[in-house]
This record gives C-alpha cells, structure tokens and sequence, in this order.
C-alpha cells in the first residue's frame, strides 16, 4: 500500500510542480496529465484489497477489490483524453497565433 | 403533473449532440430547448415550493448506492435562474451551430451541478461545464482569446483534479458518493481526513467559483471571450459553483470551523475584487474583477448561514439575481464601446445601480439581508466592509458611467432585447420583494 500511496504524493506534486514552473506550454500539460494519472491511481489503491480478484461475477469468488472506482477512474480517464484532446487544439491555435510555445501572459492586473 | 428533473439535464444534453446535424435551424432548436428547460424549471420551483424536496433516482438503484438528484428549494432557485437567464443570453447567438452546441452543454452541466445529490457526478458536471466553457472562451480565436482560455484551462484542470482528490479521500473513509449519505456519518470521519478533504474540494471548486486567489483566469477569459459568453460565465458556471461550495458547507460540512474559513475567503475575495476593479481602465476586465468581488459578497452570505438561515439564503439568492442579471446585461453592453440610444443609457444605468445596492433593485435587498445577517451575528468588520465595498463600487461605476454615457456605439439588435430584459429582471426581482417580502422568505424557508 505505502509504495502506492507514495508513487502517487510523487505523481502529483511532479505534476504540480511543473504546471506552477514550466514556461511552454507543452510541459504544463504533459504535468497536468501526470496530476490527472497520479488521481487516477489514488482512486485504484483507495478501492484494491488485499489478494482482491477482478469484480466480475461469476459464482465462485470470495475476495474481491472495490468495484466502484475503478468505474470512478473510467470517467476520470475520459475526461481527462476530451480536455487533453481540447489543450493539444488550443496549443496548435496559440502556436499560429504566436509562433512560439512559450506562455509568457503570467500575472496581469 | 410529474416533474423529473432529470430531464432539465437529459434533454439539452441530448439536443447539445443533435445540433451539428441542424446546422440551418441550430439557433432556433437550441432556443426551443432553452425555452423547454427553463418550463421545466419553473415547474420544478413551484413543485418544491409545494411538496418539499425532490428526490429522483436514477436507473432504479436504490440511494445509498445508487445516484439520485437531490433538489432542495435553493437548488430549484439556483437551475432557475440559469436557465432562464441563459435563455434570454441565448437570443444574441449568432447562428453558429457550434457555439449552440458547446452553450448547450454548458447550460446542461451547470444544471446538473446545481442539481445532483451525488459527489462525483458533481465532479463530472462541473468538467461538462469547464470543458465547454474553455471553448466558448477560446471561440473568437484571437490572441486574446486564447492566452485567456489557456490560462482558464490550466487553472480549472488543476482544480478538477483537486476536486477528485477531496473525493477519494472522502470514499476512502466513507465508502459513499451520496452527499446526504456522507453528510449523515461524517462525523465518523478521521478529523484530519475530513479537514484536508474539505479544503481540497474547496480549492478545486473555487478556481470556477472565482475566489480569491484561485481567479487569476476571470479578467483573461473575460477580456478574450465574447460578450455574451463573458455574460453567460458571469451567471451560469460561477453561480453552479458557488452553490457546490454552499451545499458542501450546508450539508456535508456543517461545522463552525469551515464557515468561518469561508467567511474569511469571502472576505479577501471581496477586497481584492473590488480594489483590482477600481484601479483597471479596461472596461471588461473592471467589470470581470467586479464580479469577483460579487462572488466574494455571495460567498459571505452563504457562511452566514451557520447562526442565521433564512437572512443567509436570501441575501444568497438577491446577491446571485442582482449579479446574474446586471453584470451579465453590462457585459452585453460592453460589445460597443458606448451606451447607444435608449436602450443602452437604461440598461447601463439599471444595472449599475442594481449592483451598487440602490433601493428598489435586486442588489439593494441582498446587501440588505446580509448586513441584517451580519448584525445578527455581531461581525461588525462586515458590516464595515459590505458599506466599504458599496463606495468604492459606487466609484469606479461613476467613473464607468461618466465615460460612457455620451459615448455612442453600435449594438445588433438582438443584444438590445437581451439587455433590456435581463435590466428589467432585476427591476422586477426588487420590486416583488418590496411589495412581498414576506413571499420570499417563505419561500427559502423550507430549504
């Protein structure tokens, strides 16, 4: 469990980190997807019990891990290809408008 | 009659999917659903006014394990309003049968927001909104407007996965979605757990909620996007959220503590708002920080409600009106560069008086209730600050008025009949209620 729980503190604050530090754009979403992945995987390890089998019913199972957020993550997981799918668009756009990847807007009052 | 609410968020979804194939008439189908939904709406008021909560379950499961919508009155208030209102915005769509479908969707997910029991399919929701909403603000293409919707993508993709992570913590404890269930056996929580659950979910649903310091995105999208998607995200995905944060607080986490913390973010929210819209020269972006600074009011109310109810929800509910309809008939208004003809000097000048809280206007009876709120509680610095924050509103709308009131500019038409309906609603919101106050607060009262 505590190598799960730690390969995800680690998956989110890479992610975080690189959203808050990163300048081109390409690199912050490639860190939100890694935050995105780091949840999805906190979900998993929040639903697995020990030596749990796949949920599928088949009349001979005893031990099985929490169906319910694998389900959570299947969502989790599309949401998070449609706003990637919007992000990669939104960076061809930017990329035409601006020639240039970097984000430089920042903080403007 | 039966109402399901379910349809108000089945049927635009649907239709949100069905408008590419009607490219011809997307407008008019679009406005038909629109119309539909806000019926609806107004069905569903007047069936929980008369029987209470409503209840749906959805595919048959039972609740706890099964989803269900859950709509209390302010629920029934909040779907409302945002329909409505998005049905009047609507009538300046120019045609496009995208920018139908991606509204659609918009409307749908702030429907659903406002009105499901369930806390992931809130989290679902509010992506449908978010992922539509970074479009529509994307949707004029410019450089402006895509710096703008970027940086709102950033930020509200970093606050989704926030929002999930507040909800793994609370399955890990709780093994339950359903936020009635959650908000029986909470206190069976680890305290800790349930505090860092509590932020999380705060922090995520704040970046569409526009507190303070989450909104570094609202004066970029706002200045990039269109004027009436500036003025469909002043009503429609910022009030959803906000009533997400004031059902976790009411319901899931009823607790001193987190009033008080909502309080004090309501408060910074408030001060940054309004001083960053005093101190711009853009007319949308002064308008933008403004709303912040309205959000960061609605906010306050909402966490007076841990000692005063009824004062709380309906300072809540003129405070979300008087914003919904002035500030988004302002940046309907801030198309042209002026205030053209009749129209405009009426619109301009309704809604910032409704806004700063003048008698009779909607603004004027949610700052009233607040501060009877406040005294109620004794928390005189908010009373000081609400009076505080109305004179410098009161400044930077004179400077805002004194520029362009003269001025004339252009406006299409369908903009006009949008302002001046969404003006005169916040006439009518105030009037009603100086003629009847007593209607209203029976109303909020079986929340």
């Amino acid at each position: 469990m505590w190598a799960e729980y730690f390969t995800v503190a680690a998956l989110i604050s890479i992610g975080l980190y690189g959203v808050m530090s990163k300048k081109n754009l390409m690199k912050i979403f490639i860190a939100l997807s890694l935050m995105e992945t780091g949840v999805n995987l906190m979900l998993i390890t929040v639903g697995y019990v020990p030596g749990g089998t796949a949920p599928i019913e088949n009349g001979n199972f005893a031990k099985y891990v929490d169906p319910l957020p694998q389900a959570l993550v299947l969502t989790a997981i599309v949401i998070g290809v449609s706003v990637t799918a919007l992000a990669l668009t939104m960076l061809i756009w930017y990329h035409s408008k601006t020639g240039t990847l970097e984000y430089r807007r920042g903080m403007k009052w | 009659m039966v109402i399901h609410p379910v349809l108000m968020i089945a049927v635009p979804l649907l239709a949100a999917f069905l408008t590419p194939l009607l490219k011809r008439v997307a407008k008019q189908f679009t406005f038909a659903i629109l119309v539909l939904n806000s019926i609806f709406s107004v069905l569903l008021l007047a069936k929980v006014y008369n029987d209470g909560m409503v209840y749906e379950t959805i595919a048959g499961f039972s609740p706890p394990i099964g989803i269900y919508l859950a709509v209390d009155s302010l629920s029934a208030l909040l779907a409302f309003v945002i329909n409505v209102f998005a049905t009047i915005n609507f009538i300046t769509s120019d045609g496009d049968h995208r920018f139908s479908m991606l509204y659609l969707l918009a409307v749908t997910g702030s429907t659903g927001i406002v009105l499901t029991g369930d806390i992931f399919n809130m989290f679902v929701f509010f992506e449908i909104t978010a992922v539509a909403s970074y479009a529509l603000v994307a949707a004029k293409r410019d450089r402006g407007a895509i710096e703008g919707a970027i940086k709102y993508m950033i930020l509200g993709s970093v606050g989704s996965v926030f929002i999930l992570m507040g909800i793994a913590i609370i399955y890990s404890q709780l093994k339950s979605l359903n936020i009635y269930d959650i908000a029986s056996r909470i206190s069976s929580m680890d305290t800790k757990m349930m505090w860092i659950s509590f932020s999380l979910l705060l922090t995520g649903i704040g970046v569409e909620a526009e507190i303070f310091p989450l909104n570094g995105w609202v004066p970029d999208a706002y200045e990039g996007a269109k004027s009436n998607i500036a003025s469909f995200l002043s009503f429609g995905p910022s009030k959803a959220a906000i009533y997400a944060i004031a059902r976790l607080l009411m319901v899931v986490f009823p607790y001193n503590n987190a009033y008080e913390i909502a309080l004090y973010v309501g408060v910074a929210t408030l001060v940054v708002g309004e001083i960053a819209a005093m101190m711009q020269e853009n007319t949308k972006r002064m308008l933008a920080y403004s709303s912040i600074g309205q959000m960061g009011l609605i906010l306050i109310a909402f966490s007076l409600a841990s000692q005063h109810f009824e004062y709380a929800l309906l300072a809540a509910f003129f405070l979300v009106v008087s914003h919904a309809s002035a500030k988004s008939a302002l940046f309907l208004l801030s198309k042209s560069d002026g205030m053209p003809g009749v129209v405009g000097k009426y619109t301009g000048v309704v809604a910032v008086l409704s806004i700063i809280g003048m008698p009779p206007f909607a603004g004027f009876w949610g700052k009233w209730y607040l501060l009877l709120g406040a005294a109620g509680q004794k928390l005189w610095f908010v009373i000081i600050l609400v009076f505080f924050s109305g004179i410098v509103e009161a400044v930077y709308f004179a400077r805002y008025l004194n520029r362009n009131y003269g001025r004339k500019g252009k406006l299409p038409i369908s903009y006009k009949y949008a302002m001046v309906i969404l003006a005169t609603l916040s006439l009518i919101f105030g009037l009603i209620t100086l003629l009847n106050s007593m209607a209203m607060q029976n109303m909020l009262g079986g929340v």
